[in-house]
């Protein structure tokens, strides 16, 4: 029931405090949520990957990721710096699914502040869960090492109930990883990522 | 991880939602104290359950057995979130509260509760009413007294009180002496019978119309 709430009170908040204000809460949360889980440490990239399949790691509390290691991200020697995850279901389907079951049509300020974000933030959020959501994630990253090597979470794109996709175009050019690559694996996932070593770029071979 | 079989699907294909977002409303209400104070953490959890349940559709039932028998079935939006049991004519029991899940979850991943749902808890028993055995009872006893202004039975408003909620931790809110006499006999049932039922369930209240 604590979810279903979430609409009223993202409702009510936009009422008092603007859409922007509602967007900024969410940042908070989603950085305190990413803060309070703790630092984690990999000896490699094969241990974290294998962490990620089994749901240990702090960013798979949102649920179970596919781990495409035929992605490899690789830097210009060819040493890999990371890799692109797929999340399969969205954490917050199961709650739209039910809202819509038991309550009716989900409210406009859910879109109102996905909109308010993507114009004044990032162009990202199909719903304004994705704000917490993705700003958790980028936080978490950021309390993970690999190797003694900090990650950086780059979101590449998700997908809204609706079908509505919205990639970022600056992060798949860092990691050199074609559009329709990352289509491809939206088909059967709700949000795709790529957890690198920070302040690492890759090199020049796009990934198609 | 989050197990699908467990938490998107009950046995009875009941949608279940995903601890992660569970846990980032309480986050939000602890970020909403940080600004507003324990005072805007109570005004927000009541606020939202009453709009929450502004939002759900009216009901109408021709006698009081059709009323108990559809909340029963779990088939009134009284009990859309959680499952309840009649154990008398007018006393209602839930037997496991629905942000149990939620609590434990909070727990699992982030350790002890922030102090704050327990001062804003306080404070909801001595501004509004003395029922409240976590923060989350306030959305809860809230919206159950808003959706009842929403069903009619044979033309006539349903009415709700709490009687008794347990808490994760084991222990119970219970109302003073003086009004917890009125409901129980409200109820139909006694003290002892009252205690026993909160031994196995985590709420009880009652439903009733004036006659």
């Amino acid at each position: 029931m604590m979810d279903i709430a979430l609409y009223s009170l993202v409702d009510d908040m936009v009422s008092k405090a603007g859409t922007e204000g509602v967007v900024e809460y969410w940042l908070r949360v989603g950085e305190s949520y990413a803060e309070r889980m703790g630092k984690e440490a990999y000896v490699g990239w094969p241990a974290f990957n294998v962490a990620m399949k089994d749901g240990r790691t702090s960013l798979t509390i949102e649920g179970a990721v596919n781990v495409l290691t035929d992605l490899a991200i690789t830097d210009k020697d060819g040493d890999v710096i990371g890799y692109v995850y797929a999340l399969k279901t969205c954490p917050m389907a199961p709650t739209i699914n039910r809202y819509i079951q038991k309550i009716g049509p989900i409210p406009d300020s859910d879109f109102d502040v996905a909109d308010s974000y993507n114009n004044r933030v990032r162009d990202s959020a199909v719903s304004n869960y994705c704000i917490t959501h993705q700003k958790f994630r980028e936080v978490a990253a950021n309390n993970i090492t690999v190797a003694k090597q900090g990650l950086e979470c780059l979101h590449l794109a998700n997908k809204g109930r609706l079908g509505e996709v919205k990639m970022l175009e600056e992060h798949l050019v860092k990691i050199n990883v074609d559009e329709r690559h990352i289509k491809s694996i939206l088909r059967s996932s709700s949000c795709v990522f790529a957890l690198v070593v920070k302040g690492k770029t890759a090199g020049e071979d796009t990934v198609e | 991880m989050v197990n699908n079989s467990e938490y998107n699907l009950s046995k009875s294909n009941e949608i279940m939602s995903n601890p992660f977002v569970d846990v980032s409303v309480f986050l939000f209400f602890e970020d909403i104290s940080d600004k507003q104070g324990v005072e805007g953490f109570t005004n927000y959890m009541v606020g939202q359950a009453k709009s929450l349940a502004k939002s759900v559709p009216e009901e109408e039932y021709d006698t009081w057995e059709d009323f108990a028998k559809a909340v029963d079935a779990g088939e009134s939006v009284f009990s859309s979130f959680e499952t309840i049991r009649q154990i008398s004519k007018n006393g209602f029991v839930t037997k496991t509260c629905p942000f149990s899940k939620a609590i434990r979850e909070y727990i699992k991943r982030l350790g002890t509760f922030n102090p704050v749902h327990m001062e804003a808890t306080d404070h909801y028993n001595h501004t509004i009413q003395p029922s409240a055995a976590h923060s989350a009872c306030m959305m809860h006893q809230t919206y159950r007294n808003e959706i009842a202004k929403r069903i009619t039975i044979n033309g006539k408003s349903l009415n709700y009180a709490q009687i008794g909620a347990k808490a994760h931790t084991g222990e119970i809110a219970l109302p003073p002496d003086s009004w917890k006499k009125v409901l129980l006999e409200k109820a139909g049932i006694s003290e002892t019978q009252g205690f026993m039922e909160m031994r196995e369930n985590s709420c009880l209240y009652v439903l009733y119309i004036e006659e």
